[in-house]
């Protein structure tokens, strides 16, 4: 508890987010947080994960479209065309912690960055505003804070301020005490279990397997971005 | 021709002495101020910690002039590098149960304006709480802009 700055530095470091780059080995051996979701388990207006995630991570909800924040929410897709005979589609949207974050390329401040397990941060402290990578993002899954978050379910957990881009982090904090991601929890305990989470480098974790089971998918796979966020019938 | 007969040599005398007193009144005033205020104890500026703990992370002297820098160190360390199970904000808590007579009170008397209660909790300022309780503010806001 009273350990100093160095004794800080001598605790039991988490291997996936050292300071040190990581090497051709650590690559693979490194844990690879991804996410599968499985569209055919996701139940129609059930609201599970994203009332989780609103507890866990002090998510603003301000009961106004211009302001809300999600860090995981549903949208619904039509067809284009409506003969095309495609049924309309809801679907889970969040981060997708892209391997290659358009996001982190374009941060002015570095404020956005990829962990070395993967995860697409945001450093509040550093973050001024600016929205950049809510422009760079595909995915439309940054939200900016236009209003302070006067609602804070979790103390143990930070808000944000007022003027920050927000998105999710797989929970990092939680994954960094050995837990699992809020929404994944909050998915398996309403009996849907839409949501797998787990290491994606780690060829005997369940989302490796559903994976390498070839029946996902990436949102516009073509863009580049190389998502970490699986789907099972989109 | 009146205008001219004003500053007449006793006048002149008359107007010397008037600012002189006029300009020297707020530097004597402070000066008398400050010996007055000589004599009394300093007043307790910070709340005494928690007991139960002896010791701080650092030793008193240095958390008083460098605390921010500590802090800076270890959210860099925290954030940016995933080193964990240091310092923390609630950690400070522990001892510092007060915020209004920790942290505010000197840095409102330093007029330094600290931003990290608008994301992380620590208690509730007293302060608001009142305000609250009698409807001066609407709702209670943690980082007491």
């Amino acid at each position: 508890m009273l350990a100093g700055a160095s004794g800080a530095l001598s605790l039991p470091v988490l291997t996936s987010c050292t300071a040190e780059t990581a090497s051709a080995d650590s690559v693979l051996t490194g844990k690879r947080w991804g996410m599968v979701i499985d569209l055919t388990r996701c139940r129609e207006g059930c609201t599970a994960c994203m009332d989780a995630c609103r507890q866990e991570n002090n998510v603003a909800f301000h009961g106004d479209a211009r302001w809300d924040v999600h860090w995981i929410r549903r949208a619904s897709l039509k067809p284009k065309d409506e003969d095309s005979g495609l049924s309309e589609k809801s679907v889970l949207l969040m981060c997708n912690h892209c391997d290659n974050p358009p996001c982190a390329q374009v941060c002015p401040v570095q404020a956005t960055y990829k962990r070395e397990d993967g995860i697409v941060v945001v450093d509040h402290h550093r973050c001024i505003g600016c929205r950049y990578c809510m422009i760079a993002c595909p995915y439309n899954a940054r939200f900016f804070n236009f209003k302070e978050n006067e609602d804070w379910p979790n103390q143990d957990y930070p808000k944000r301020s007022h003027g920050v881009v927000e998105a999710c982090n797989f929970c990092a904090h939680l994954l960094d005490q050995g837990l699992r991601p809020a929404c994944v929890e909050a998915c398996q305990n309403a009996g849907a279990g839409a949501l797998v989470f787990g290491d994606l480098n780690d060829r005997t974790s369940e989302v490796s397997q559903l994976v390498a089971g070839g029946f996902v998918k990436r949102i516009r796979e073509d863009w580049g971005t190389k998502p970490k966020v699986y789907y099972i019938g989109l | 021709m009146k205008r001219s007969s004003v500053l007449t040599e006793k006048n002149r005398i008359k107007w010397a002495t008037f600012f002189t007193i006029l300009i020297l009144l707020p530097v004597g005033l402070s000066v008398a101020g400050f010996a007055l205020s000589r004599g009394q104890a300093a007043e307790v500026f910070l709340e005494a910690p928690d007991p139960r703990w002896e010791s701080c992370y650092r030793d008193a002297e240095y958390m008083r002039f460098h605390h921010m820098d500590l802090l800076k160190e270890i959210r860099d360390e925290v954030v940016r590098y995933g080193i964990k199970g240091g310092i923390t904000l609630a950690g400070c808590g522990d001892c510092h149960t007060n915020r209004d007579q920790f942290c505010d009170r000197c840095h409102e008397a330093a007029s330094v304006r600290l931003d990290c209660f608008g994301c992380h909790y620590y208690p509730e300022r007293a302060l608001d709480r009142e305000l609250l309780r009698v409807g001066m503010i609407v709702q209670a806001t943690q980082d007491g802009r």
